[in-house]
């Protein structure tokens, strides 16, 4: 058997729905405003800027946590704590800098805590969410919407109390690099994304831990009986969410250098659950594809930044996000998708009959 | 024939993608008839019943129901035009209660409100046709698998329909229940509904039925009545070959004086199993007989870890182990083959290749991962070696019959070179031939060395195979046979009436 | 035979009551008791076993309640709704928009809200059924789409000034007691308000759907198994497009009732909503995973979920955060019994 280019298999491919999504998107903007395109070099900074780099900049927190909620989708569940963490990571680093007003009463350049505390601890404490999430799921046997909407409810009140419910604010130089510097001209964020893509593709994709992923999401109890230990991919998985949503709360308070119990992470969830849906992979668990879920980041990021760009009032971004977002799933919907798959076959056997004729 | 057909099908063409699934068939349906439909797995029963209950849309020939031509379009609409089915897996909600399961979509009102002391009461009565006493008001999921295949039988009888039918209604029906079951059957007949059975069981359709069709490939072999067609015909014509070249099997040759491979001492846990002690020698095949819900399932998923053991032993060659989950088992090098495939067996969406690497890879842990290379090499040869039919190995395991699905769990078995194997029912519902060559791969495996524990319904499977036979009943071991010289009436008189009064144990 | 089955139907009233498909309603209850127990026994010198305090559970939730009842029908189906806060919001905009800057009648905005409303959830429904599109992805999209208009109409708060609304928002009845001969009011004083009306009307409609109408029926046989219920032959696809419909008129009223509470519309209220309804769903016994749930447990589970700032309000000391980890804790507790219950329940009695 030879694979050869198939057309009608590719137009049944989530992932080439995405693709068409994105470009058309860009197209759009090409068309109304080319200049949207440009990136210049600012040597005070040594940064690149423009509207691209914007894009993978800003929607960098969503995809590191989209790196994790494709393994959890692909388990057959869904993640609903991630925005909740960040908010815990946040104020966690946030009170191991600042501890206590009355003693440091303005922000400065300095950290109460030596810095690897401030980092550590609150990736410490969101991998031990992640794995009391794994706890009920694996141990438990709940159904991971219901087990995590826990932690989403809890997450935030821990946060608050970490904090005492107070907002602090910092100005450690080091921490500001997190979410502001660069490296290499482009924004850190960036450089963290890449890194975190990388090590999470290479560990699903050169070990069998992604194999097993799916085969755990596909059917449990098969893949238990085939001697896979499921409880502890469970495990692995949802720590590896809390600890990527630990790094995207560092990022996020880091921009804003303090900490926002109320609206850190906000609609995380949603949004890294709609990167991975868009990217191809299906909600009811099974083969996932981690590309896919950068590309569905991205495109809801391109939206946003589109919409902003037009000038238009930022609440109602959301009106445009959700037209965009029901188009391109519309799009890639299952009959769709054979309609569009079935016109294609259809068509090039006609021409090929014609052809013979 | 002077007698006109209740349902006629003409020159049924059903065409899925690759493969033409129903080639110009014909079939017909007396009032007050039992027709049974037979084929292998594959043959096109299913798509000649899912074209008939709305699921699949012919392409073409016609139907005639009661002198008019119908087009089901779904299951719903089918219903409608009196159509009735009874599916081989629980098709009901688990939710629901079991009188609500008979009656949803068709309540009695009154006054505009659901009536729901008719339907209990209606429920009870239906319920005690079928000598049930129990609670309607709980709901479904509260009983066992049988009473919930009862309960979808009830349901489809009480329609009212002009067609009943039942696709494998049986498979999970102890002996009782199928008599029961013939009995409704023939109520139902008798008041003029005609009736089409399938099921993989021949004595069966010679107990019950009045004709019989059969299917090959897609294609009408042809329609007999039951008493023109012998046994031994019927499968002839079914497979297309005779059936002594089929089971050409020899039972595994054991030396005396063989090592024990696996002794599991008085092991068992309360309510699941009655401690029990099995001795299994290097190359040696037990077999596991005994009713549904005897313990022969429970035995096995307590050997592989799948199920905790709270008494007992278990040693292999000689050493003791701790096998807590299958994954110890695995270490171990035990092998399981589970009772439900869809369920515990195949994992539907990954490929031949990843489904056949999958328990070696296990064994090595995720970091130490199969390459590319050596994973399309096992697959290659178990797909050879299994005669698994694919086109290649990245088709996904869900897409194939349920033989080929077998199949490639026993390579992902194999592929571990397990010393010992625990077979649960590796043939049910498969076709002749499958089931021939799984057999015929078992008996292959004992010949290596292999120790294999073999638990099916089907006696005649159990005494061509094993050395010994173990039979099961209520949770408890009562007796071990020869299996060189044990029969079936032994190993059923046995089961009904347990061991005490049977006699004749070996050993 | 008959006289046998009137005998049964009698003997039944109390396998009935034990019948393992209500454990859970009787948990909620139950919890819900000790919660309120350990109130009395806690604050209640301080006034909590007043009926004010009792009423007010129902005056502050009311909304919720609404929402919970469409909630608890999607819920039941195997689905789940997002954009219930969101419309709930949008209706309160519609509504302040519409009185104070078009001066337009309440009740047209209220007949244009219900329009959009359920229109949005018919569309919805039909997306997740005849699209095959996940009902999470489906809703979320509906609710970046209901807040996304909010945010359109305006991105201030609009206060709701109209007579009829006033009336509507002033209108109570209190308690009553006779004292001397005299009808005087209960003190501290206590009273019923149109939310509470509202909720109580829609819960028992909820009740009636579910229980005494095929519509209702099929709800449950499409969470059981949605393949089985369409081998039955039931009409799936309407029943789903139906209870997303209904889930939409649902938040409607939610967000009528909502802007009557508060008198405005803005267009970030209600943040959040849609998870505070599973979770009154959730603790009130209904399964996430479809199939399983009461309207009764639904209104105990909407009380439970308010008790918990009930007592922090009368506590004093504990700061409002407190709440958020009760809440959580009471999902874990009542998860935890599920589980505990459904192992011991399924399966149990093997065949005979």
């Amino acid at each position: 058997m030879k694979k050869k280019f198939d057309l009608s298999s590719l137009m049944r491919s989530k992932l080439t729905w995405a693709v068409v999504a994105e470009a058309l998107i860009l197209l759009v903007c090409l068309l109304v405003r080319p200049d949207f395109f440009k990136i210049s070099y600012q040597p005070s900074t040594g940064m690149l800027y423009g509207n691209l780099i914007d894009i993978v900049n800003r929607s960098s927190e969503i995809t590191i946590i989209a790196m994790g909620m494709t393994m959890v989708i692909a388990l057959g569940g869904t993640d609903l704590s991630v925005g909740a963490l960040v908010a815990v990571a946040g104020a966690i680093a946030l009170k191991f800098m600042r501890w206590d007003v009355t003693v440091y009463n303005t922000p400065g350049d300095y950290s109460v805590y030596p810095f690897f505390l401030a980092i550590l601890v609150p990736l410490v404490v969101c991998i031990l969410m992640g794995l009391f999430n794994g706890l009920l799921i694996a141990k438990g046997d709940m159904q991971p919407i219901i087990a995590t909407l826990i932690l989403m409810v809890c997450g935030r009140g821990i946060a608050q109390i970490v904090t005492n419910g107070k907002q602090f604010t910092t100005g450690y130089s080091p921490f500001r690099v997190i979410g502001q510097g660069s490296f290499l001209f482009l924004p850190m964020p960036i450089i963290i994304t890449i890194i975190v893509i990388l090590c999470v593709s290479l560990f699903v994709r050169k070990t069998a831990f992604g194999t097993f992923v799916e085969a755990v999401g596909i059917n449990r109890s098969a893949a238990r009986l085939s001697g896979i230990n499921a409880q502890m991919v469970i495990f692995i998985v949802f720590a590896i969410t809390g600890f990527l949503s630990g790094i995207s709360g560092l990022i996020y308070s880091s921009r804003i250098m303090s900490n926002d119990s109320n609206n850190a992470g906000l609609n995380y969830e949603m949004d890294a659950i709609l990167a991975v849906v868009i990217g191809g992979t299906s909600m009811t668990g099974g083969k996932f594809s981690l590309a896919g879920t950068v590309l569905g980041s991205i495109i809801i990021r391109t939206i946003v930044t589109l919409v902003y760009y037009f000038g238009i009032a930022s609440e109602a971004t959301m009106a445009f996000k959700a037209i965009i977002i029901a188009v391109v799933i519309v799009l890639q919907s299952e009959p769709v998708r054979e309609h569009f798959a079935k016109r294609t076959r259809s068509r090039s056997q006609f021409a090929r009959g014609g052809a013979l004729k | 024939m002077p007698e006109t057909n209740l349902l006629e099908m003409r020159q049924i063409e059903i065409q899925f993608p690759g493969v033409k699934a129903l080639d110009k068939v014909d079939f017909s349906l007396r009032a007050g008839e039992i027709h049974s439909l037979l084929g292998e797995n594959g043959a096109g029963k299913s798509t000649l019943i899912k074209c008939l209950t709305g699921v699949h849309h012919k392409d073409a020939g016609t139907i005639i129901l009661d002198g008019k031509e119908v087009q089901p379009q779904s299951p719903q609409n089918a219903i409608e035009l009196g159509i009735s089915t009874v599916y081989q897996e629980v098709n009901l909600c688990p939710n629901l209660t079991v009188a609500e399961n008979i009656f949803v979509g068709r309540q009695p009102m009154k006054h505009h409100q659901i009536d729901w002391k008719t339907i209990n009461s209606r429920a009870r009565d239906l319920m005690a046709r079928f000598r049930l006493d129990i609670d309607v008001t709980r709901p479904l999921s509260y009983y066992s698998t049988a009473i919930q295949q009862m309960v979808s039988i009830a349901r489809a009888v009480d329609i009212k329909a002009k067609v009943l039918i039942l696709d494998e209604p049986t498979s999970s029906l102890d002996d009782n229940e199928v008599k029961l079951l013939f009995e409704v059957m023939n109520d139902l007949k008798a008041e003029g509904m005609g009736i089409i059975f399938i099921t993989h069981f021949l004595d069966q359709v010679y107990a019950v039925s009045d004709r019989l069709t059969i299917l090959r490939n897609g294609r009408l072999v042809g329609t007999f009545g039951i008493n023109d067609i012998s046994k031994v015909e019927l499968v002839t014509q079914m497979v297309g070959k005779d059936m002594d070249t089929i089971f050409n099997l020899k039972r595994a040759n054991v030396s005396p004086d063989a090592p024990y491979m696996l002794t599991a001492t008085k092991i068992g846990a309360p309510g699941q199993l009655d401690e029990i002690t099995i001795n299994l020698k290097k190359g040696e095949l037990i077999g596991f007989a005994g009713l549904l819900g005897s313990g022969r399932t429970e035995t096995a998923e307590m050997l592989f870890g799948a199920k905790h053991i709270t008494t007992g032993e278990i040693s292999i060659e000689g050493k003791p182990v701790n096998i807590a989950k299958p994954y110890d088992a695995l270490m171990q090098g035990m092998a399981f083959c589970p009772e439900d495939r869809k369920l515990d067996g195949i994992i539907g969406d990954l490929s031949i290749r990843e489904n056949i690497a999958l328990a070696i890879q296990a064994r090595r842990g995720f970091l130490h991962p199969l390459s590319a290379k050596e994973q399309n090499d096992l697959a290659d040869k178990y797909i050879k070696a299994l005669g698994i039919a694919t086109p290649d190995a990245e088709k996904k395991i869900g897409e194939l019959s349920g033989g080929n699905q077998q199949k490639v769990i026993l390579a992902r078995w194999m592929a571990t070179e397990p010393k010992v194997l625990i077979l649960d029912e590796p043939t049910r519902g498969i076709d002749i031939g499958a089931k021939a060559e799984i057999q015929r791969l078992m008996l292959e495996m004992c010949e290596d060395g292999v120790s294999v524990i073999f638990i099916s319904s089907e006696l005649d499977e159990i005494i061509r195979c094993s050395n010994r036979v173990i039979v099961m009943r209520d949770k408890e071991k009562v007796a071990e046979l020869d299996g060189n010289t044990c029969t079936q009436s032994q190993i059923l008189s046995i089961i009904a009436e347990g061991a005490a009064s049977a006699g004749g144990i070996a050993q | 035979m008959s006289g046998k089955n009137e005998l049964s139907s009698r003997q039944s009233l109390f396998s009935r009551l034990t019948n393992p498909k209500y454990v859970m309603v009787y948990a909620t209850i139950g919890i819900f008791l000790v919660i309120y127990l350990f109130g009395v026994i806690a604050y209640g010198n301080q006034g909590f076993t007043t009926l004010r305090t009792f009423m007010n559970m129902f005056i502050d939730n009311a909304y919720y309640g609404i929402s919970a009842v469409g909630m608890t029908m999607v819920l039941i189906t195997g689905g789940i709704d997002l954009s219930v806060g969101a419309v709930a919001s949008l209706t309160g905009m519609f509504i302040a928009y519409g009185t104070s800057v078009l001066g337009v009648h309440p009740l047209v905005c209220i007949l244009f809200s219900l329009v959009v409303g359920i229109g949005l959830g018919l569309l919805m429904g039909w997306v997740i059924h005849y699209l095959n599109v996940p009902p999470f992805i489906t809703t979320l999209t509906g609710m970046f789409l209901a807040r996304g208009v909010c945010s359109l109409i305006s991105r201030e708060s609009i206060e709701i000034k109209h007579p009829m609304m006033d009336a509507l928002a002033g209108w109570k009845i209190y308690f009553m007691t006779l004292k001397d001969g005299e009808w005087v009011r209960i003190r501290p004083s206590a009273f019923i308000n149109f939310n509470v009306i509202l909720f109580v009307v829609m819960i028992v409609i909820g009740t009636i759907i579910l229980q005494k109408t095929r519509f209702g029926r099929n709800i449950y046989a499409v969470g059981g198994n949605e393949q089985s219920a369409k081998l039955m032959g039931l009409p799936v696809g309407r029943t789903k497009v139906l209870v997303y419909g209904f889930n939409g008129l649902c938040s409607v009223l939610a967000g009528v009732a909502y802007a009557l509470y508060v008198k405005s519309g803005w267009n970030l209220s209600l943040q959040g909503a849609e998870l505070d309804v599973i979770t009154c769903a959730v603790i009130g016994g209904t399964l996430l995973t479809g199939g399983v749930g009461y309207m009764v447990g639904t209104l105990f589970g909407v009380l439970l979920k308010s008790i918990i700032p009930a007592l922090i309000t009368f506590n004093g000391n504990l700061l409002s955060w407190w709440g958020k980890i009760a809440t959580g804790l009471l999902l874990l507790l009542f998860i935890c019994i599920q589980k505990v219950v459904i192992g011991s329940t399924s399966k149990k009695s093997k065949k005979k």
